[in-house]
């Protein structure tokens, strides 16, 4: 199974119930287990009988859900964001940061290789999986907006609240559409990121007043989050007065998008900007240089990410913008602690969604640690509430939801691929340099 | 850039792809005109291919995009490189035919075919679980030479892929009609058991089949890999679709049919990326390929063995 092989390749030491593989018990073994089972039971139950003070019992375990695309495209990005998640988890363990309770992580992928990238069904699956087991309190993820919105309606019937480190699509916490992905009411997807309601418009802002772009034309990879930021920027670039000169889709499991990029150059718009995620973002870039290599071309948080500096590589990938829904931490000295500790742990640097992870797993042990603290049972409704009233302390800040979930910060942050010859290729800090905070209409 | 200009590049790159497709398209024709099989394993040996490509390239020293060569040595890796993919991807095919194939054969119905289904599969997530999910940066040592026409542009690499596609069918179509062993190939084609009969090894025949298409695919994989510079483990199934389509538009079983074919499915695909669009190319394609199918149903250079029974 694909799944339980590559979960396995990413973990060692956090104990992870993984849903893929199961160990062989021979009928003799089994029958001590059985037998020492029967045994300390009947101990604990007379030990529970006869004293007054309930003996100190081994901690309580809740579980917290990953899901991610760690099958296709996106698999590297998805390993640096579970890190993240996993490293705050482990920290919390380790510390007995919440004192009775023990936090186990249920590890999923929704990415298939059939799709090639984030899969809507299997993320579904993994929700009903998350959703069905009962000891799972709260989740992180997903990484993709497509997955989102197949998994929102789940958890919201199933009272699971879940973090996303990376996904921005407005409409799963728009309440216009509260029908369709929190059908039970209460806000179940909160988000450490902002949303591409402010990173497609932004970039729009940027580029007309900065880099004084007069045309562009618009791509997008018809999943969820690109057609979503490529509307959103769309409809700001034309607020701005940058000529929109076509608009096309890109079917992401095609290779060649040579005959696009052939029209695009006959129209010659100033900048290129392309809303989607790396499956048919690699290839875009990869072909863009070919064909137009002094165009400006920028994407969303969809094109941040390792891929497009190993798989693109230079020069193609040079001069991309990209930005991202979060404030730039990566490398700073407010995060130096955690990104040696990442490191050590992992063997490479995170990025900047490796924190907001790491931020939707402090917010998630606090919210825990606060519905613990209170005395009350740790259930996901209490998980949710608590969740809904953070005000936590992480790397970006103090994290704070609104009504919705969104995140209250509201900042987007530019980045242009500039090789870095001094540092590794693949090294996300170095080779995307960090412009500006994009500008806020 | 003009109208004209236009037309010119969409038709350079729709060339491009489509001598991709005719090689790939050369391998469904080949066994299907021999066993009566549409052979899926055949998507995901391309994709193989592309990876053998790209260790035999990086065992040369040449990886990403930063090592040019020129000359002879660029002659030579590329031939050596070449040589290696297809005879790596001829050794697959083979061994998919011996393995999972021959104890089949005479088993009626679809099992055949869905088994090749199911080794398409294993062979994908062989790549998937070993090599990775993400995409390789396929090793590039092209130098970016390139003539201007008027506004469209002619790069090396395209002329290379025309090149090596038109040399390798070139071969195939001389093997297939003038040598002994392709003489015994469309007698098989024919009528297996009267080929039999007249002294020709059948069993060996098709492993012949299976060996040349799938060092075509592998050939159409080191392509793919020089002409996009990417390649991963996802490549098989959208250029496989396609080529199993430009196979039957063609006429499956016909060589020159897939040839024919694969160029016209490369130069549908770039010319609706111009106009209506790229969301369109599908739709477009395979459109054509049903009102093909509607009013030739045998493709359209029908079946170079019609009276097999």
């Amino acid at each position: 199974m694909a799944r339980g092989l590559l979960t396995h390749a990413a973990h060692n030491t956090v104990q992870i119930t993984d849903q893929g593989d199961f160990t062989m018990i021979t009928r003799r073994a089994a029958a001590q287990a059985l037998a020492s089972a029967t045994l300390s039971a009947a101990v604990l139950a007379a030990v529970g009988a006869t004293s007054l003070s309930p003996a100190r019992a081994e901690d309580k375990v809740v579980k917290v859900g990953i899901s991610l695309s760690l099958t296709g495209a996106d698999a590297h990005s998805a390993n640096l964001i579970a890190n993240g998640a996993i490293l705050a988890i482990e920290q919390a363990n380790a510390a007995a940061e919440i004192p009775g309770y023990k936090i186990e992580i249920m590890k999923l992928d929704d990415g298939t290789a059939t799709a090639g990238q984030y899969d809507p069904a299997q993320a579904a699956t993994n929700a009903r999986k998350m959703v069905s087991d009962k000891d799972v309190v709260a989740a992180v993820g997903p990484q993709m907006s497509g997955a989102g919105k197949a998994m929102a309606p789940i958890l919201s019937q199933g009272d699971l609240a879940t973090i996303t480190p990376s996904s921005t699509n407005p409409d799963i916490t728009n309440p216009k559409f509260a029908d369709q992905y929190r059908p039970a009411g209460k806000p179940i997807y909160f988000r450490t990121v902002t949303t591409d309601a402010f990173q497609g418009p932004n970039m729009a802002n940027y580029m007309a007043e900065t880099l004084k772009v007069k045309s562009v034309y618009v791509l997008d990879d018809s999943g969820a989050y690109g057609v979503g930021l490529a509307d959103a920027f769309q409809a700001q670039a034309e607020k701005k007065g940058i000529k929109v000169m076509g608009r096309d889709r890109l079917d992401p499991k095609a290779a060649d998008y040579t005959a696009v990029l052939t029209k695009i150059k006959q129209l010659n718009p100033d900048a290129l900007y392309y809303g989607g995620v790396l499956q048919a973002g690699v290839k875009l870039a990869k072909q863009a240089y070919d064909i137009v290599p002094n165009m400006i071309k920028a994407g969303g948080d969809g094109v941040y990410g390792p891929e497009m500096l190993n798989a693109v590589g230079y020069p193609a990938n040079e001069g991309w913008y990209a930005t991202i829904a979060s404030p730039h931490l990566s490398g700073s000295d407010k995060v130096g602690e955690f990104s040696r500790l990442y490191a050590s742990r992992f063997g490479e640097q995170p990025d900047d969604y490796a924190i907001t992870a790491y931020d939707a797993g402090l917010v998630i042990v606090d919210a825990i640690k606060r519905v613990a603290a209170s005395g009350k049972p740790v259930t996901r409704d209490a998980v949710r509430d608590a969740i809904q009233t953070s005000k936590v302390p992480t790397l970006q800040g103090t994290v704070s939801f609104d009504a919705n979930g969104d995140l209250a910060d509201r900042t987007v942050s530019i980045f242009q691929i500039k090789q870095d010859k001094s540092a590794k290729p693949d090294d996300m800090d170095k080779q995307y340099r960090y412009i500006a905070v994009a500008p806020q209409s | 850039m003009t109208t004209f200009d236009l037309l010119l590049q969409q038709t350079i790159n729709g060339l491009s792809l489509g001598a991709m497709y005719a090689l790939l398209a050369l391998g469904f024709t080949l066994v299907y005109g021999i066993l009566e099989l549409i052979n899926f394993s055949h998507f995901n040996v391309f994709m193989v291919g592309s990876f053998i490509a790209m260790y035999t390239l990086q065992m040369f020293g040449i990886s990403g995009q930063n090592v040019i060569l020129t000359g002879l040595p660029l002659i030579g890796v590329l031939l050596m490189a070449f040589a290696a993919t297809m005879l790596g991807s001829g050794l697959i095919g083979v061994v998919i035919e011996r393995v999972s194939l021959r104890p089949l054969r005479n088993v009626k119905g679809p099992a055949a075919m869905i088994t090749t289904i199911g080794v398409s599969y294993i062979l994908f997530n062989i790549v998937l679980l070993t090599i990775g999910a993400d995409s390789k940066n396929f090793p590039n040592p092209l130098p970016p030479a390139q003539i201007d026409i008027g506004g469209a542009v002619l790069r090396l690499r395209e002329v290379l892929i025309w090149a090596v596609s038109f040399v390798l069918m070139l071969g195939l179509y001389y093997f297939v009609q003038k040598t002994k062993l392709g003489k015994a190939m469309r007698a098989t084609a024919q009528d297996p058991e009267a080929a039999r009969m007249m002294g020709v090894e059948v069993d060996r025949i098709i492993v012949t089949a299976f060996f040349l298409g799938s060092a075509l695919a592998g050939a159409g994989g080191m392509i793919f890999g020089l002409y996009y510079n990417f390649t991963s483990f996802i490549i098989g199934f959208t250029a496989g679709l396609r080529a199993f389509t430009a196979a039957v538009l063609g006429g499956i079983g016909n060589v020159p049919g897939a040839m024919v074919g694969g160029i016209i499915i490369g130069l549908i695909e770039a010319m609706t990326g111009q106009w209506p669009g790229t969301a369109w190319s599908d739709v477009i394609i395979f459109g054509i390929l049903v009102l093909v199918l509607v009013f030739r149903p045998a493709g359209l250079f029908g079946r170079l063995a019609p009276n097999k029974s």
